[in-house]
């Protein structure tokens, strides 16, 4: 590829291009790094960019805090709101805790991407948003061209508009390339980007205040979980190596604990650490854009309890948010002066660590069956909660290879300790697949009973592909990408409807395959029984009857008769004159 | 004509198997449903509940991949069980075999007189039969339709026999072939002479019964463009190639995308070409052309099943006095009970064990086309040898050739 501006790059170039341009109001720009550690010695960094732009300079093409060469691929394709997310990896929710930002920041594993685009026809409306993939895919370097058709959905309730949109005449358009070269492949050498799951997104929307003043946003984030050990190793030198014997921290109080026999625990100390070990240089002080003073302009903040120490450096002031439930510090930085902060090493046993929010609901979705032709899909959800019950849209797209079967949709409770009768599927959208054109998409609305487990399950077929359809590597499978959860009914602390979303992880579909060595043999093969077929009938259609001692002499028969004689001759007369000798 | 007591137990003991196998043995049943050799995509009982489920919901059922099948069928399983749809469908092919074969008279001094319950036991007891009945492919529709028109000829009832065939074309675009035979058939048994103002007339008849099926199914699923291309254009154009026993699948699967086409043209062409030259060779059998045709169409077309061999091997039993002529039957026999074994063994070990690939399937669908058409051939060798004995009585015994 020659591409050399990757994403993560691009989006420091933007950001760079915003810092160093005209002086403006400072609310228009934004920017804030959120650090929590997380058990087993990770830590979560969100980075968010956020930049406004007044509705007139946008569309006038005058950019300041709006990347320029972005602004135009939006006009050029009618887009009022996008947004786009790059993922890789798995949250794992059973360490982590909940998801950040509700999960609203993160896409579905490869490439994600939304957007409400104006048209007046739905064909208008996919050809826009074709142009859009493909201005995208150049923007991104990523192949976000593969965006087409078939991969494309039009959901009608697991997707809302979050800007405020004037036109009414717009088309929700929603595309996945699941795990496809991109993401992972850009964030090649990038030690920041070493992460065991990350997550960036691109949200533009237009926002009016008050109805008048209108303004549009472009929120950037990027969220990474990175294991602090491996961030911290030398730059020079990353290889990991085993621990010596003799470094190994073992849990001694383990009954099989001996000479011989070890439980490391360094899983359950978090190595002390800074944001040069982490990200591999100091924080270069307060972007002069930002806010100078108010809650905005602390842009660095860290997620931990209060009892906890930190040694800070010279160019940042700590404030404490009051202790309560969710304790966090935030730093103040002082523009052109580098800042960072030591962490010492804390331990799960002498530490006490920041409670993790439970996430509402978990969902796993899995291939059963086996065998390359058929098969089926089972999403299971637990709701951990002993009270409440969660409503939620399941929203799936999936590739028309896969063809599922609707009528064996089923949602059961595998286990549960609510007594009651529930209903589960309060609702179903589902469009099906047309072959080569357009993929399956389906919306099932469910209700989790209290403290219960619910499978869902459909069956499918695989289609067996032309051969010419295969990728190269056939018979590794088709990635199906993930199932998009968004909660329901769920309000913020301020009574607002709250949007939750969460992915499960994608999927890895065998389909049959063909042996592609063969397409001259196949076709031989197959004319040679058809014209077997052909000649042996017409043959006995179109020829006549006749007695055997009646069928004429033909040339090759005469010749073949004559030849007999011949021979007949010659042999006699070889075994006469035999004959002749021994008598 | 009521049939004969043995007949009628035959019948009985026909609909108790099958029955009984419905109702306490569902787990046969779900596993024969998903066979490949029973169910293709134009016939599979699970598609025909996909497109159930949508069309109950009131959402089109053509508007997807899934669902090729004719709209009536729709209605049909919306009323009645599957089960009693099956075997009854069964057991009136079976009667209307008995009805062909009392009707039938062939001039040949070889010709005896058919035994009505040897023709419904060959019918009803064959394994295909079996299978495809509880494999509950919706081909067996098809096969009524045909098997109703054929004997709806015999006893000189045009109407019938038009709206059958229609009704056949309508469900499964094939038996507009058997259109030709079928109408010299009925002026057959009807002794009437073909003139080209009742010929036309049988013609339109058809025509009104097509345009009747197709307005009753735009009322039915309100559809008309989505049905026409999902359920015929995907059996002319073979989008889907999920794997059956015929020749096409793997061979399009394989073509290059340039000459895809081209070949399904040519492949049809194929087909069609046996209808003329058959026609025209053994006017004075039609009943033989349609057998020899259902024969050719269960080789050739587009989504064959055992369905479609089990309407051969139905109808073949008519012409039973031309087995002495036949030259390669126990081979024919032989290369078919041998791929009808293997068939499904080497799906098995291509799709679920892994050992295989898919040459090993696509290599016994040729062993049993070729099969298929060894006994095509022959027996069409011995019909015309019969004629020819019927002019040179003398010959018969004797060797022959053809020049």
């Amino acid at each position: 590829m020659k591409c050399l501006v990757s994403l993560p790059e691009a989006l420091w170039v933007l950001l760079t291009f915003v810092s160093c341009l005209s002086i403006v109001a400072a609310t228009d720009y934004f920017e804030r790094l959120d650090l929590t550690p997380l058990p087993l010695g990770s830590l979560l960094a969100s980075f968010e960019f956020r930049s406004n732009e007044s509705l007139e300079a946008y569309a006038s093409q005058d950019f300041r805090y709006f990347p320029r060469s972005l602004g135009q691929v939006l006009q050029h394709a009618g887009t009022k709101e996008l947004h786009l997310r790059f993922t890789t990896g798995r949250w794992d929710t059973e360490t982590w805790g909940a998801r950040p930002w509700d999960g609203t920041k993160e896409g579905a594993t490869g490439v994600e991407l939304w957007a409400w685009i104006e048209s007046d026809t739905e064909q208008e409306a996919m050809r826009k948003w074709l142009t859009l993939n493909q201005g995208l895919s150049g923007l991104f370097c990523a192949s976000m061209n593969f965006i087409d058709e078939t991969r494309t959905t039009k959901p009608s309730l697991s997707f809302q508009r979050t800007g405020d949109h004037r036109n009414a005449s717009l088309h929700l358009l929603h595309g996945v390339l699941p795990g496809k070269a991109g993401v992972a492949s850009l964030l090649d050498g990038h030690k920041v980007f070493d992460a065991s799951w990350q997550s960036m997104s691109v949200d533009v929307r237009p926002r009016c205040v008050s109805g008048q003043n209108c303004l549009v946003e472009i929120d950037q984030t990027i969220d990474m979980v990175l294991n602090i050990a491996r961030a911290k190793r030398p730059r020079e030198d990353p290889i990991p190596r085993p621990v010596q014997p003799y470094e190994l921290i073992c849990d001694e109080t383990k009954p099989y604990h001996s000479q011989d026999t070890c439980y490391p625990i360094d899983a359950l100390e978090t190595p002390a650490w800074s944001l040069k070990d982490v990200f591999g240089r100091p924080a270069a002080g307060a972007c002069p854009l930002a806010e100078e003073g108010g809650p905005e302009a602390k842009s660095l903040c860290l997620n931990i309890p209060h009892s906890q120490g930190v040694w800070i450096g010279a160019g940042g002031f700590e404030v404490r948010s009051p202790p309560g439930e969710a304790e966090k510090r935030c730093y103040q930085m002082i523009a052109g002066e580098p800042f960072d902060f030591d962490m010492p090493k804390t331990s799960v046993r002498t530490h006490k660590q920041i409670e993790l929010e439970e996430e509402l609901i978990t969902a796993e979705r899995t291939m059963t069956g086996h065998g390359a032709a058929k098969g089926g899909m089972r999403t299971v959800f637990t709701n951990p909660s002993a009270t409440e019950p969660v409503n939620l849209v399941l929203f799936e797209s999936l590739p028309w290879f896969l063809r599922p079967f609707m009528h064996t949709l089923k949602a059961q409770i595998v286990e549960s300790e609510f007594p009651f009768e529930w209903e589960i599927i309060k609702d179903l959208y589902y469009r099906p697949a047309v072959d080569r054109r357009r993929g399956t998409q389906i919306e099932v609305v469910l209700s989790i009973p209290p403290a219960s487990v619910v499978m869902v399950t459909y069956d499918f077929d695989k289609a067996i592909l032309r051969y010419t359809e295969y990728p190269p590597d056939a018979n590794r499978g088709f990635i199906v990408a993930p199932a998009v959860v968004r909660i329901l009914d769920k309000a913020d602390a301020s009574g607002n409807a709250k949007a939750i979303y969460l992915r499960t992880t994608s999927l890895l579909l065998a389909l049959p395959t063909p042996d592609f060595s063969m397409p001259y043999n196949v076709i031989i093969l197959t004319s040679t029984v058809m014209a077997l077929a052909f000649g042996s009938i017409f043959n006995i259609l179109i020829r006549r009857f006749v007695a055997f001692d009646e069928v004429p002499e033909n040339k090759i028969g005469k010749l073949v008769k004559s030849a007999r004689l011949r021979v007949a001759t010659l042999k006699e007369k070889i075994t006469g004159t035999k004959a002749d000798k021994t008598e | 004509m009521a049939p004969q007591p043995k007949t009628i137990a035959a019948y009985v003991a026909a609909v108790v198997l099958r029955l009984s196998i419905f109702y306490f043995f569902p787990n046969i049943i779900s596993v024969l449903i998903d066979r490949v050799e029973i169910s293709t995509p134009i016939s599979s009982y699970k598609r025909l509940l996909e497109g159930l489920f949508l069309f109950e919901r009131g959402v089109s059922p053509y508007d997807g991949g899934v669902f090729h099948q004719a709209p009536l069928l729709l209605v049909i399983f919306e009323i009645l069980p599957p089960a009693a749809i099956f075997t009854l469908l069964d057991v009136l092919n079976a009667h209307n075999l008995t009805v062909i074969a009392n009707k039938l008279r062939l001039p040949t001094p070889r010709f005896q007189k058919l035994d009505e319950t040897q023709i419904a036991t060959a019918y009803l007891f064959n394994p295909f039969t079996i299978l495809s009945c509880l494999g509950s492919s919706t081909t067996l529709v098809t096969n009524a339709a045909v098997i109703q028109a054929v004997a709806s000829a015999a006893a000189g009832n045009a109407f019938g026999a038009m709206f059958a065939i229609a009704l056949g074309t309508y469900l499964s675009l094939y038996p507009a072939l058997l259109l030709p035979p079928l109408i010299l058939y009925w002026a057959q048994s009807k002794a009437a002479k073909l003139e080209t103002k009742n010929t036309l007339s049988l013609l339109s008849l058809y025509a009104g019964m097509i345009a009747i099926l197709l307005l009753v199914s735009t009322l039915l699923v309100g559809d008309l463009k989505n049905f026409i291309s999902s359920c015929y254009g995907a059996q002319i154009s073979v989008t889907d190639l999920t794997p059956n026993i015929g020749l096409w699948w793997y061979f399009f699967i394989e073509i290059f995308d340039a000459f895809r086409s081209f070949f399904i043209g040519v492949f049809w062409i194929h087909l069609v070409g046996y209808v003329g030259a058959l026609t025209v060779r053994l006017p004075e059998q039609p009943l033989f052309v349609i057998i020899a045709l259902l024969g050719l169409v269960t080789i050739f077309k587009p989504y064959p099943s055992t369905s479609d061999v089990s309407l051969y091997l139905g109808v073949l039993p008519l012409y039973k006095h031309v087995m002495p002529l036949t030259r390669y039957t126990f081979l024919a026999a032989s290369v078919l009970l041998y791929s009808s074994l293997l068939g499904p063994a080497f799906y098995q070990i291509w799709i679920y064990a892994g050992s295989g690939n898919a040459n090993f399937f696509y290599a016994i669908t040729l062993v049993w086309s070729l099969g298929l058409s060894m006994l095509v051939g022959d027996s069409l060798f011995a019909v015309l040898r019969d004629e020819w004995e019927m002019l040179r009585p003398e010959m018969r015994g004797k060797e022959v050739r053809q020049i």
